[in-house]
């Protein structure tokens, strides 16, 4: 059966491949970026019209404007606490003192004193960085976003906890959610929203809410069932044993979710400012601008930071309830003591930041940026300098031997010979109902007549996905049967997840010029620790049985590799390479800044041209429904294999 | 509050301030913040993703602030996403449009007031790396531009030349004129301005090949002096209506507009006279915008210039 698979496979590319040079350049469905099809010339109106409506329609009146109205009420709350000066005031409620007092006495109230001692030095960073405002913005709006989201996502998540019915109608959005880039659905809450923090924040809510809808259904369905059976056994109303049984027992998971809620709105913090929210992505996207890859990097350290910050005051305050050794009635008197005294100590702090200024507001004198910045300007001035020779050579190698003939054979073949071949591939791997989905799909983005331009993204997004499975598998190996570098590697990992791609994108400019492979690159290490971390838990899954197995019938490492561990881990290493093709495309289309074209390109320009708008908003359309395709056939792949 | 806002002042407001709301006087949530500064109000000005713009917005945020108005800048992207927040009241000024008349919709509507001329004068066009036009001196006529295609050839550019279009929101015609004079040249899209200013350096450094959209103010023109000698001359530059522009013509000079919000124009306070009075020359705007891209901040350069030109800031004051 599998041997008939791969045959398969080669066949129907090799067809493909002839096809496609035989009819190459007719039906490529390829239009002028200036022009309209009816279609998205009609979106276009639409979009126009429900702009003009916007002071008169009802739904605005009654719905969208009252929401924009509360959201932007409660995020500017947040702001005069702790960001900008309250009303008839010149500095905020609380001053950078207050809130260092104030995170110093929770973090080490939920969990210990070398946690908050972390999160005080990390805070103070920031204010060092000369970021202290955009920090504390970026603070709040995280703050904000994430409140909403558990206010909606943990009800809806305990939901779906209990109900399958539930759960089966929300996974499709839920997936969708997290296969959407985020560039996507900017571009339509803004024309409902309008720009500022309520577009960002529920922007960011979009991308958080299903990890906590998730995580807590997950927590809620994966009880130890006896506490639960005694407790239904003894009488209980069904909603007795969800609030006095379940819910307790879940609540660890559901911190967890928290934390990982947090993380997700954290990674929204700089794609954000692109629609007017405040915060630490205002400095970054302004460091893209003018090219000055040191205050990027300043503002992007601030960003890391804060997330480091949230992270592990969330994740200690989670770990906290899994500690089941009672304390001694001494060590809870010290504890107690201390708290009190750190109570005291957060008051006093918070009191001075209200009433001297120099404990209001950040002094400016404090600061090491201009250094930071100086020493990071050097340091690329110099890789740029000396490596660019390489940069090009590797970046034009990969362009005329992988990007170009890909590029032809999808986007230079006729639409219908490629659709075919998707289906076929879809067919091959995923079976019947993934093919009709697939066919579906991609029909529709040739009716929005985008198609060329999908294939252009869809090329860079292949090109990337492969060069980051082959990084990734690498290192996923690595690090999957070697605990040192596991360690070693974790800190870059988790920074590379938090880092925010725009950061990386100017250096990656300099470094290959406006080009596809500034985009492919951009995606790759945007991708890489996703699957790196998911290829490493997979070969740690393989039983330790099977590798003794094989170690004591004298196999060498490579044998135990290739022949043992690789293909226990394959139905992970196939969800690694999906996620990698999700991450890689939701990058890729930030190329569209840079000179990659494509879809990206067509949503972009579609936010700063009223003509082109409609196209930008099918474009998005299109580029989420490139995604759905490949996403659905590599986890059927994934389920098959299994 | 004519004089600048001291260290001592700020001190003795902040404790006033603070004391105040600690004292519980501060519910009045609704009273503006630009009330307790006399009678300048407080202003949100759009900064739009250039250097040229950081200038401007820069020096008038600089004046404003001096006047005793409250301003905030606000980072967000050109075109409809700021009219649209002019409409709803979250921007108030746009320092320099280079739409060409995209904003009229709003126009229409009242949400977004002209505030005439800024002084900059737009002037778009195709140019070569300067080094070309010593080495090629007739690659500045359109029609010769075909011979040199092969040069222009890139990993990215499918066999004909590479031709560096525009950022995303300018006004960009490059495959219309590419099309109309049957030049042998692959359009590709920069997305931003750091790309194209990227592309001019390292071709200028390494004496590589480019030709890219440029224009007139641009920050570009501090860093490479020459840079308009490599201005590549189209036929007839008539361009009455931007919907028919064959392609075969070249972009028209465009006077730039300064935006206001309905609020702004109607306030009537000292900061909308100095909007309204506003207006600077392109060498201008090329000159802070090189300061700040040289490392000065924003403020600093803004100041220099205040301070070198008095005769013209005292003319938009009304002194």
């Amino acid at each position: 059966m599998k041997v008939r698979k791969s045959y398969l496979l080669l066949a129907s590319v090799t067809v493909w491949i002839v096809l496609g040079r035989l009819l190459n350049g007719t039906h490529t469905l390829q239009i002028a970026t200036y022009e309209n099809t009816a279609f998205t010339s009609y979106v276009g109106e639409k979009a126009l019209d429900l702009r003009g409506n916007r002071t008169e329609s009802t739904a605005f009146i009654y719905f969208f404007n009252p929401i924009r109205g509360v959201i932007d009420g409660f995020v500017q709350g947040i702001r005069n606490l702790i960001s900008v000066p309250a009303p008839n005031s010149v500095i905020p409620i609380i001053g950078w003192l207050g809130v260092v007092g104030i995170v110093a006495f929770v973090v080490y109230a939920t969990s210990q004193w070398r946690t908050a001692l972390l999160c005080v030095s990390l805070l103070l960073a920031c204010g060092a960085l000369g970021m202290w405002q955009f920090t504390m913005d970026s603070i709040a709006m995280t703050l904000a976003a994430v409140l909403l989201s558990l206010a909606i996502g943990i009800p809806l998540g305990i939901w779906a906890g209990l109900s399958d019915r539930v759960l089966k109608i929300f996974t499709p959005f839920l997936d969708l959610a997290q296969i959407l880039p985020t560039l996507v659905y900017m571009a339509p809450i803004a024309l409902v929203f309008m720009i500022g923090a309520a577009s960002a924040t529920i922007a960011t809510m979009i991308y958080s809410i299903p990890i906590a809808i998730r995580i807590t259904s997950h927590a809620i369905r994966n009880l130890n069932q006896s506490p639960v059976e005694a407790a239904e056994s003894m009488g209980s109303t069904p909603k007795q044993t969800l609030t006095k049984v379940k819910i307790p027992m879940a609540k660890q998971m559901i911190v967890l979710g928290i934390n990982q809620t947090v993380m997700a709105a954290v990674s929204f913090v700089v794609i954000a400012a692109l629609i007017g929210a405040p915060g630490l992505g205002k400095p970054v996207v302004e460091a893209l601008i003018i090219r000055n890859v040191g205050q990027g990097f300043v503002a992007g350290l601030a960003v890391v930071f804060l997330a480091i910050l949230l992270d592990r005051s969330t994740s200690a305050a989670a770990k906290r309830q899994s500690t089941f050794v009672p304390p001694t009635p001494k060590q809870i008197k010290t504890k107690r003591i201390i708290l009190i005294v750190g109570g005291i100590l957060a008051v006093v702090s918070v009191f001075m930041s209200r009433t001297m200024l120099w404990a209001a507001v950040w002094p400016k004198e404090v600061t090491i940026a201009p250094q930071v910045a100086r020493i990071t300007n050097n340091a690329i001035a110099w890789i740029l300098d000396n490596l660019y020779i390489f940069t090009v050579g590797f970046k034009d190698f990969i362009s005329y031997s992988v990007l170009n003939p890909l590029e032809t054979q999808l986007a230079a073949s006729p639409w219908y010979v490629t659709v075919a071949m998707i289906v076929a591939l879809a067919l091959i791997i995923g079976g019947t109902r993934v093919a009709i989905l697939g066919f579906v799909l991609s029909i529709a983005i040739v009716l929005s007549g985008l198609w060329y331009e999908a294939m252009l993204t869809l090329t860079q997004t292949i090109v990337g996905c492969l060069l980051t499975m082959i990084v990734g598998l690498a290192l996923g190996i690595w690090t999957g049967r070697n605990d040192r570098a596991e360690r070693v590697l974790r800190p870059f990992l988790d920074a590379g997840q938090t880092l925010p791609a725009f950061v990386y994108l100017v250096p990656m400019l300099g470094l290959f010029g406006p080009t596809r492979f500034t985009a492919i690159a951009t995606g790759i290490v945007y991708a890489i620790p996703v699957v790196v971390k998911i290829v490493s838990e997979g070969i740690r899954a393989v039983p330790h049985a099977l590798v003794e197995a094989a170690t004591a019938a004298g196999s060498t490492t490579r044998q135990i590799i290739t022949k043992v561990q690789l293909p226990a881990a394959r139905k992970t290493i196939l969800l690694a390479t999906n996620q990698g093709l999700i991450y890689v495309l939701a990058v890729v289309v930030i190329g569209g800044f840079v000179g990659a074209g494509g879809l990206g390109y067509l949503v972009i320009v579609g936010n700063s041209k009223p003509e082109l708008q409609g196209k930008g908003l099918i474009a998005g359309v299109a580029i989420l429904l490139l995604g759905v395709i490949f996403d659905r056939i590599m986890q059927a792949g994934a389920r098959r294999s299994a | 509050m004519k004089s600048p806002f001291s260290r001592r002042s700020a001190i003795v407001t902040t404790v006033i301030a603070a004391a105040l709301v600690l004292s519980g006087c501060g519910n009045s949530v609704n009273d503006s913040a630009g009330e307790a500064s006399g009678d300048c109000g407080s202003y949100a000005i759009a900064m739009h993703a250039w250097v040229g713009f950081t200038a401007s917005s820069q020096v008038v945020t600089e004046l404003g602030e001096e006047l005793g108005c409250t301003i905030t800048q606000t980072t967000l992207e050109e075109g409809p996403v700021t009219y649209d927040a002019m409409e709803a009241g979250t921007i108030d000024l746009i320092i320099v449009d280079w739409g060409g008349g995209r904003w009229q919709e709003w126009s229409d509507r009242g949400a977004v007031v002209e505030a005439g001329e800024n002084g900059n004068v737009g002037l778009i066009g195709m140019y070569v790396a300067p080094w070309m036009v010593e080495k090629y001196p007739d690659i500045t006529d359109s029609k010769n531009l075909n011979k040199y295609a092969t040069l222009f050839k890139t990993a990215d550019s499918g066999g004909k030349g590479a031709w560096f279009e525009g950022p995303t929101g300018y006004t960009t015609i490059g495959e219309k004129m590419v099309s109309a004079n049957k030049l042998n040249f692959k359009v590709i899209f920069s997305g931003s301005e750091a790309a194209l200013v990227d592309g001019f350096i390292k071709a200028e450094e390494n004496k590589t090949p480019f030709i890219g959209y440029a224009w007139q103010p641009w920050i570009l023109h501090a860093k490479i002096p020459n840079l308009e000698s490599g201005r590549v001359n189209f036929p007839a530059p008539d361009w009455t209506d931007p919907a028919q522009a064959s392609g075969l013509t070249d972009y028209p000079a465009t006077p730039l507009i300064k935006l206001m919000s309905k609020k702004l124009n109607d306030a009537n306070d000292p900061f909308t006279s100095l909007i309204k009075n506003f207006k600077w020359t392109n060498a201008d705007q090329n000159g802070v915008a090189a300061d700040i891209d040289g490392g000065m901040s924003a403020k600093e350069a803004a100041q220099k210039w205040i301070a070198a030109n008095t005769a013209t800031v005292n003319s938009w004051l009304g002194k």
